[in-house]
């Protein structure tokens, strides 16, 4: 009898205690992901991150203007499938009765969730999910935070305009080399449009199979061109295939951009060594990144999970405290306020602030129009060869000079 | 200034078509004498790569000289596939002469090679170190002869004399001749098959041995290097007649010519369009290739 009565008091107790712990609103968070299926590790990524911002801020106080509301995150997993993606959209909205949505990394499961959150209108953060038309179809409810697929291309030329700018040498002829598949002549059409109005000449447009056993003949065509700035889209056999060749046949432009991809891949650097060197990649984010907190962020994220951040990661650590930066601006749980601060975002500063780029503002179609793609360098400086971060110039690794042109081989 | 590349492509073109005929070279091999179509062999050619770049890697030696670890190993890897692998089929098959089941034997040889060398070695993308050989050029003006390559084209063209001399003038040669136009007639003329078998297929292995060690300097290695190699082998030997040495040296010019001038004039996607469309036009032309024997054995 006695044991029941402990029993029943310690049961009472926990209960009060709980209800004590959520005494001020809180603020509920449905996140659909791919943790398991082809994209779990990316899914894991944007967990761990989201949790980790989460913690921070609910541990900061929460939300000051709702009182120190917490916030509470729930999660949904996509397994990568649209259909399962619109079902956790209907289910958060309609059974936990969450006041924002973020999501889904898989762009296929994105675009279709999203509709459900505008149909509802229920604010829904998109962290990272590249395809250009999720913020194209004058969607009142979604926010993007990372750079559409288009704007890899168009960052590239950027980059080459601002170094053009920076280094005084000039530029004038193009070539573009890319593997034939989907990626590659996606990638091409972009390079293309951009072309016409950047002043550049294309001197060679030359697709190859990526399964080629000998890119010699093609290596001899950039030769014949001698492109300014040679672009390529490469997997990773080929990419290493193709610098090396390049440097065999001593041909050097003045700057060689690869598209992420193979460029990007860990063994292109093993692989070529110091042929390596010099070539510029565009990629997300990398752990060089001059920004304040960058390094610490990162240190705390590898002490937790073990891993440095990811593109992937990042975007979804910004994306939460854009969330509360709005969520405090808007000092309600309705969702038309909320949309509206997210809607008059400008987020500058704070610990979130660690991706390349300067600020997170939304503009119409609700992108963040200030998202950008950033580019490193392969070079020695001692350490090995490394991926250095050069552009956008305000990220660049503090004391790092970009070697451009290249030197002549 | 245009005859200059033309020259530089054409030199490039017939170097590296060598070197696919050495590559090709133990398939058509493998055809001749066992009738064997030997689907893994672009595996084949990625173990050789991978025994080349272990026997490199830890002992340092030259690749030209770690051949004589090379050869060995994968004579010994292809003898014992045979008597493990192909030959049972062979004896539950006595009564035809080209088992088709080889064919289902064989893919599946193709498919574990592969992912076992993806689960031993992993998926990445390996360079050769040391590697003395590695971007040396010859500088002829403005052309430049690929030094690797030089040597791997004259690996194939002395492969082929010594594979040709062998079959031709040896004991062994001309019972494995013998057992290649009748298994039955040879076995009685005293000629123990199942050697001859194994041993052929240890030849045809050790010479994609030694494509594999000719390729290591200038190509990566990694778990599914071989498809490539796999398919465009397939093409030259149907090219240059299945089961002739010469065929496929020529077969592989042929194909390193039009992978190599194509580009001149279209994009060198469409060179592959052209090696394939020369491939469907031998079948229709002449099926048994530029060097094959005319009528069936």
């Amino acid at each position: 009898m006695k044991r029941i009565q402990l029993l029943a008091l310690s049961l009472a107790m926990s209960l009060m205690l709980t209800s004590l712990a959520f005494a001020g609103p809180t603020v509920k968070i449905g996140n659909i992901l791919p943790l398991s299926g082809p994209s779990a590790s990316v899914g894991q990524q944007g967990k761990q991150a989201r949790e980790m911002a989460i913690e921070e801020i609910n541990a900061a106080g929460g939300i000051k203007s709702l009182g120190g509301a917490k916030i509470e995150m729930l999660y949904a997993d996509s397994k990568s499938d649209p259909n399962v993606g619109v079902t956790a959209a209907e289910r958060f909205i309609n059974t936990e009765k969450v006041n924002v949505i973020t999501g889904a990394w898989n762009s296929g499961v994105t675009y279709p969730s999203t509709a459900v959150a505008e149909r509802y209108g229920v604010p829904y953060i998109v962290p990272v999910s590249v395809r250009d038309t999720i913020t194209e179809r004058g969607f009142k409810n979604v926010f993007r935070i990372a750079a559409k697929d288009s704007w890899w291309a168009r960052d590239q030329f950027t980059f080459l305009k601002d170094m053009e700018k920076e280094t005084g040498e000039k530029l004038s002829t193009v070539a573009f080399v890319y593997e034939n598949g989907d990626w590659g002549t996606g990638f091409v059409t972009q390079w293309k449009k951009l072309v016409e109005n950047s002043g550049y000449k294309v001197v060679l447009d030359e697709p190859y199979p990526s399964t080629a056993t000998d890119l010699t003949p093609v290596v001899n065509k950039i030769r014949r061109a001698r492109p300014d700035v040679l672009m390529l889209v490469s997997n990773a056999a080929d990419a290493i295939l193709l610098t090396n060749t390049l440097a065999d046949y001593k041909v050097s432009p003045k700057v060689i951009i690869g598209s992420g991809g193979g460029h990007a891949d860990p063994t292109f650097i093993s692989g070529c060594g110091e042929n390596a060197r010099y070539v510029f990649d565009i990629v997300e984010w990398e752990t060089d990144v001059n920004k304040a907190g960058a390094k610490e962020v990162n240190e705390a994220y590898k002490k937790r999970y073990g891993s440095n951040l990811t593109g992937e990661a990042v975007d979804a650590y910004l994306a939460m405290y854009v969330l509360a930066d709005a969520l405090e601006r808007a000092g309600s749980l309705d969702p038309a306020a909320i949309r509206k601060a997210l809607s008059k975002t400008d987020y500058t500063s704070g610990r979130g602030m660690i991706a390349t780029y300067d600020s997170v503002q939304f503009d119409a179609t609700g992108q963040n129009k200030n998202a950008a793609m950033s580019v490193v360098q392969i070079n020695d400086i001692g350490k090995g060869l490394e991926r250095i971060t050069v552009w956008p110039k305000p990220a660049r690794r503090a004391g790092y000079t970009p070697v451009f042109p290249m030197p002549k081989k | 200034m245009d005859l200059v590349f033309f020259a530089q492509d054409c030199i490039n073109g017939v170097l590296m078509g060598l070197i696919y005929g050495l590559v090709a070279l133990g398939l058509t091999l493998i055809f001749g004498v066992l009738k064997v179509i030997n689907f893994a062999h672009g595996s084949f050619i990625m173990v050789g790569m991978y025994v080349s770049y272990w026997a490199v890697t830890l002992t340092g030696l030259h690749p030209y000289l770690a051949l004589g670890i090379i050869v060995p190993a994968m004579f010994l890897f292809g003898y014992w596939i045979q008597n493990l692998l192909i030959r049972p089929i062979f004896i539950a098959e006595r009564d035809v002469r080209e088992p088709i089941t080889v064919i289902v034997v064989t893919t599946g040889m193709w498919y574990v090679l592969d992912n076992l060398a993806l689960l031993v070695f992993g998926p990445d993308y390996r360079a050769l170190s040391p590697n003395p050989l590695k971007g040396q050029m010859l500088n002829f003006g403005e052309i430049f002869i690929s030094v690797p390559k030089l040597y791997g084209a004259a690996a194939a063209v002395a492969t082929a004399g010594l594979l040709f001399w062998f079959l031709q003038k040896t004991r062994m040669g001309r019972a494995i001749r013998a057992t290649s136009l009748d298994r039955d007639a040879a076995s009685l003329m005293g000629i123990n098959q199942w050697k001859i078998f194994n041993i052929a297929m240890g030849i045809g292995t050790a010479v994609a041995g030694v494509a594999g060690a000719v390729l290591t300097p200038f190509y990566n290695v990694y778990p599914t290097v071989g498809i490539p190699f796999d398919v465009k082998s397939f093409v030259i030997v149907v090219l240059g007649g299945l089961g002739s040495i010469w065929g496929a040296l020529v077969g592989g010019v042929i194909i390193g010519l039009v992978e190599s001038i194509g580009p001149i004039f279209m994009t060198s996607t469409w060179t592959e369009a052209i090696v394939y469309g020369l491939f469907l036009l031998v079948l229709f032309v002449k099926p048994s290739g530029l060097f094959g024997q005319k009528h069936d054995w």
